[in-house]
């Protein structure tokens, strides 16, 4: 199955996760052109004049050279093509589970040593298909509904997971976030010697849902309707609109064309694909995808080509998906493996408590646990009589955004101040009940790009903030009690708002900052919001604290499109002109040694900065049904990487 | 017997006037008096009232009084509002920790403290006071005797916050119906005067009114304003919840209007402004009261309503509804559910009992029933 490197996530809820960018589509043209289209035709000199939608109308005009051209003028290198249920059994073959079966589902995971003894044991692949429960449903918590189960529409988890599931793609990634090209759908796989080529072939035994063959010109058409303006694409592009082109030579035969050659190229090549017979003559009479009638259908029905068809859709409710046959059969031969689920219910349950409820009497197979969850309420016999839990380090970190064009947040001795004024300490141990680990920058230790003598996480030294901000000319002038200073000739106290998603232990983290800050003379109001009010927020730079959080790309580039000058997803404005060097640099260098000494030189440059208060890195908490089995932990999660997902199964009774 | 015209009727008691009889008020109160739970509920909505008055003396972390290099201070005034904390304790590096800072920056200082040291809006950590252990987190926080009502997971201590909640119960409650009372017995006064197209144009405002939810106003005034307070969510309650007492105003006056006495009033040539308010407004006044007591009740329920939801008064400011939203979470922490929701319960029974004593006794077809 495929996985979308969705680049970087911005997590500002547990359950709500925006990946890679804002949506950059023209909305306001769309609708003027809506309007014209009413009133009859427009003058080509009529402000409102309709555009003519036109497919890949974001791309520069370029014509592909005939493949044998291309072929005499290029040196290709083979590149990985991977089964990646195989990589993970060969993975597996090399380690033994540290204990039985029975011990690892009567183990209550209170200490590492059970977690390991839970995750070598139960994460396992079948030894044999006799073990897997045939027809087997998979009951998977959503704190969310789908929005749209149009692969190119994806803004949150809860729609990638679901892409994952029904979308073909042709490339992946593993747990360590080596690219690769899926055996599932593709033949072979080269790379240009200079990077500025991707060559690839393509599986002759793929078919859409409705019998269509899946072709390299889906591919080619599903890149066009991503570059294109008018189609509100929320989180592919970004990435994608780095490919110069993809072209189909034939029906197998597919080559990207790179704009330039970039260490980052290989997760450029990633995105959905859509059916090209579905979608191409309406179109241009609907760009949004959602709004005519043809495209509601689909939206309730889609045609696809990945492993699983939605089959059922309540609102609110849940999603069905059913393993389609047709994926792994061809001809009546069975060509791939097929999936070790009949049928994947994502039920949608909004509140953890209530999801927890429904975990306990077996009604879901597996949620993400709350830290209060896990620490206090899943210790019991009556959740372990059917349920057991596990975690795995993952990189999400979260933080205090200063919006750095603050007439507060400017200096970077104040931001620091911030930082030293937290009590970082109460909140690990006290808010966090100790599960979560200290975050001290933008990767995480155990990463590559993080480096390897990384300054220690900030501790609370209030002395020490009072200090900055007095360096920072921060004072209490007027004898109020609240620090003060000159701004434009204004006497201004230090009371700012800092802004929070409604959730209750992200509120208590503000209000413990509240606290802090309230001890040196700082007033700060703790302000929670709705989540889209607080991602516009962040969008406009409307806003002069932020607590949000941040999944991990997979690629450490995807973070100059967080903290580069000017960057569309800077939300706190952050600029540092040595940062966006290195940013250029990185993408550029092939050598790895040298690549990580560039990324662990911004890691550096930004904890001196601290445009965000780093503030914990939030682990993976599941809690899965005793059936299941197969889970293995990435730092994007148990799902969000390959095999993932497909490495799950259940086991049977018999 | 027979007078002669032109004299003065012979009184059968000279001597021994008539006792002068009850005002309208005083037989309400002393009908009021007769129902106990009526009573009950009175004096407990009283002691409530107390509570909030003196709940910086009852629990909190700040002295009530203290002398401090040779001056008196009330921090604990803090409490009420930020900046009647005095910032010489802010200058002097307290850090909102007054125990041991007392002792170590003057020790010639005293403080007369709360009965209770316990915070509404933080942990208290290790021997912030001598002797005394950091509060309990996470589920760990029963009822102790450190923490009377346990603490939430955060381990802020519950009975602290009830106590400085009862202030923001207590201010939505009267605050709210204040407003809504103003406005209800201002325009049900003109309608039931003025009847014809006032009235006309004041109903069908009212009507409009009516279809407006208040929770959906409240929570669009929310995400609209930058920094809603109490306040704010006080004046959409109180200008929604207007309605029910300016049709009972209104009602009123169309039947007082007809009466002799407003009659006599306009014959002496008394204006409208003077007939409202002096004649007509004290003889309607005590039915409104009916409903301005459920009112109370009611702004109480959708502010503990809106903290329970989230959206009640901004953080960490304590809220009864808000503690019963961290009880929400985890169903095992029952003192997060029983204090608050047995408050709330309480308080809002109150206010209907003291509602019911009052439209018995200002209706004499009720108590006639009763009898």
């Amino acid at each position: 199955m495929p996985v979308f490197p969705q680049k970087l996530l911005l997590v500002l809820l547990v359950t709500s996760i925006v990946p890679g960018c804002a949506p950059r589509s023209a909305a306001v043209p769309q609708a003027v052109a809506d309007q014209s289209s009413a009133n009859g035709p427009a003058s080509p000199t009529d402000p409102v004049a309709k555009k003519e939608f036109q497919l890949g109308d974001l791309l520069a005009p370029f014509t592909p050279p005939a493949l044998p051209e291309l072929e005499s003028n290029v040196t290709w290198i083979d590149r990985p093509v991977v089964d990646s249920i195989e990589r993970l059994r060969e993975q597996q073959s090399h380690g033994k589970p540290t204990g039985t079966v029975e011990q690892a589902l009567a183990a209550r995971n209170d200490s590492p040593d059970a977690n390991d003894l839970i995750c070598s044991v139960l994460g396992r692949l079948p030894e044999s298909d006799a073990e897997i429960e045939k027809d087997a449903t998979l009951v998977r918590h959503t704190a969310m509904d789908m929005k749209s189960s149009n692969p190119l529409m994806g803004s949150s988890v809860m729609e990638f997971d679901i892409a994952t599931l029904t979308s073909v793609g042709l490339f992946s990634f593993d747990r360590d976030f080596q690219p690769f090209a899926s055996a599932d759908t593709v033949v072979s796989w080269q790379s240009s010697k200079d990077r500025l080529y991707d060559k690839v072939v393509m599986r002759d035994d793929l078919t859409w849902s409705d019998g269509r063959p899946i072709t390299a010109h889906d591919v080619a058409f599903s890149f066009r309707v991503i570059m294109s303006r008018d189609v509100p694409i929320p989180a592919v592009r970004s990435g994608t609109d780095q490919l110069k082109d993809v072209h189909a030579y034939d029906d197998h035969t597919l080559v990207y064309f790179h704009k330039e050659s970039l260490a980052t190229n290989d997760w450029n090549v990633n995105f959905p694909i859509i059916p090209k017979h579905i979608y191409e003559k309406s179109i241009a009479e609907d760009p949004k995808l959602q709004v005519s009638d043809y495209h509601t259908k689909l939206e309730n029905s889609p045609v696809v080509g990945g492993p699983f068809r939605i089959v059922e859709r309540n609102f609110g409710k849940d999603v069905v998906l059913e393993a389609r046959p047709e994926y792994y059969l061809h001809q009546g031969k069975q060509v791939r493996r097929p999936p070790h689920f009949k049928k994947v219910r994502f039920r949608i349950i909004t509140e953890h408590s209530v999801a927890l409820l429904a975990m306990k009497r077996g009604d879901i197979d597996e949620m993400i646990l709350q830290p209060e969850q896990w620490q206090t309420q899943t210790k019991d016999a009556d959740f372990h009589e059917k349920c057991t839990k596990a975690f795995g380090t993952e990189w999400v970190n979260f933080h205090f955004i200063w919006n750095c064009k603050s007439p507060y947040f400017s200096d970077k001795r104040v931001r620091q101040a911030m930082s030293y004024a937290f009590d970082h300490e109460e909140m690990l141990k006290t808010l966090l009940y100790g599960l979560y680990e200290p975050c001290n920058g933008i990767y995480h230790k155990s990463s590559v790009w993080a480096p390897p003598d990384g300054a220690p996480a900030y501790q609370q030294d209030l002395d020490k903030a009072e200090a900055l901000l007095e360096e920072a000319g921060w004072a209490d002038t007027d004898g109020d009690g609240i620090l003060d200073r000159e701004i434009n000739g204004k006497l201004t106290p230090f009371h700012f708002t800092v802004l929070v998603p409604d959730i209750p232990d992200r509120i208590a983290i503000c209000n413990l900052l509240r606290e802090c800050l309230d001890q040196i003379g700082v007033k700060c109001d703790v302000r929670p919001l709705e989540f889209t009010v607080l991602t516009e927020r962040g969008r406009t730079h409307a806003f002069d604290a932020m607590f949000a959080g941040l999944g991990t790309g997979t690629d450490p580039d995807s973070g100059e499109n967080l903290w580069a000058t000017g960057q569309e997803r800077n939300y706190g404005n952050y600029s540092n002109m040595e940062v966006d060097r290195l940013y250029e640099l990185g993408k550029r260098e092939f050598d790895v040694k040298k690549r990580q000494e560039i990324y662990h030189q911004i890691h550096r440059l930004m904890y001196e900065d601290q445009p965000f208060t780093w503030l914990y890195f939030r682990n993976s908490y599941y809690a899965f049904s005793k059936d299941l089995r197969g889970y293995v932990f990435s730092p994007r999660g148990p799902y969000s990487y390959a095999p993932g997902f497909d490495s799950l199964w259940k086991h049977s009774a018999h | 017997m027979t007078t002669p015209i032109g004299k003065t009727p012979p009184s059968n008691d000279v001597g021994n006037p008539a006792p002068r009889s009850r005002g309208y008020f005083a037989e309400v109160w002393r009908q009021f008096r007769r129902r106990k739970l009526s009573l009950a509920a009175l004096g407990f909505v009283l002691t409530l009232t107390a509570v909030a008055l003196f709940s910086p003396a009852i629990v909190g972390t700040k002295p009530i009084v203290c002398k401090y290099q040779g001056r008196l201070y009330f921090p604990a005034m803090g409490y009420f509002y930020d900046k009647w904390e005095n910032p010489v304790f802010m200058r002097d590096k307290f850090r909102r920790i007054y125990p041991k800072n007392l002792a170590s920056k003057d020790p010639k200082s005293w403080a007369v403290w709360p009965l209770v040291y316990q915070d509404p809006y933080r942990r208290v950590r290790e021997n912030e006071w001598e002797g005394r252990p950091a509060n309990p987190s996470g589920d760990q926080g029963v009822p102790s005797q450190f923490n009377l009502f346990g603490t939430n997971q955060s381990g802020v201590d519950v009975f602290a916050q009830m106590v400085h909640g009862t202030r923001v119960a207590l201010l939505v409650g009267v605050f709210s119906t204040g407003i809504s009372a103003l406005i209800g017995i201002t325009i049900g006064s003109l309608a039931g005067y003025f009847r014809g197209w006032v009235d006309v144009v004041l109903s069908r405002l009212t009507e409009v009114v009516m279809s407006v939810p208040a929770l959906v106003l409240i929570l669009a005034l929310i995400s609209i304003f930058e920094k809603t307070s109490i306040w704010h969510v006080m004046a959409v309650l109180g200008a929604t919840g207007w309605t029910g007492i300016a049709r009972l105003t209104r009602g009123e006056f169309l039947r007082l209007r007809e009466m002799e006495f407003v009659i006599g009033a306009q014959a002496m040539g008394a204006g409208w402004m003077r007939i409202i308010f002096s004649h007509v407004l004290p003889n309607a006044l005590a039915p409104v009261l009916v409903p301005v007591s459920f009112g109370i009740a009611s702004a109480i329920l959708v502010e503990s309503a809106l903290s329970f939801l989230g959206f009640g008064s901004p953080p960490p400011n304590p809220s009864w509804g808000a503690v019963l939203n961290n009880g929400r979470s985890n169903l095992q922490m029952w003192w997060l559910v029983v204090f608050p929701g047995t408050a709330i319960f309480l308080t809002v029974l109150a206010y209907n009992l003291i509602g019911e004593g009052l439209q018995e006794a200002t209706d004499p077809r009720l108590r006639n029933n009763e009898k």
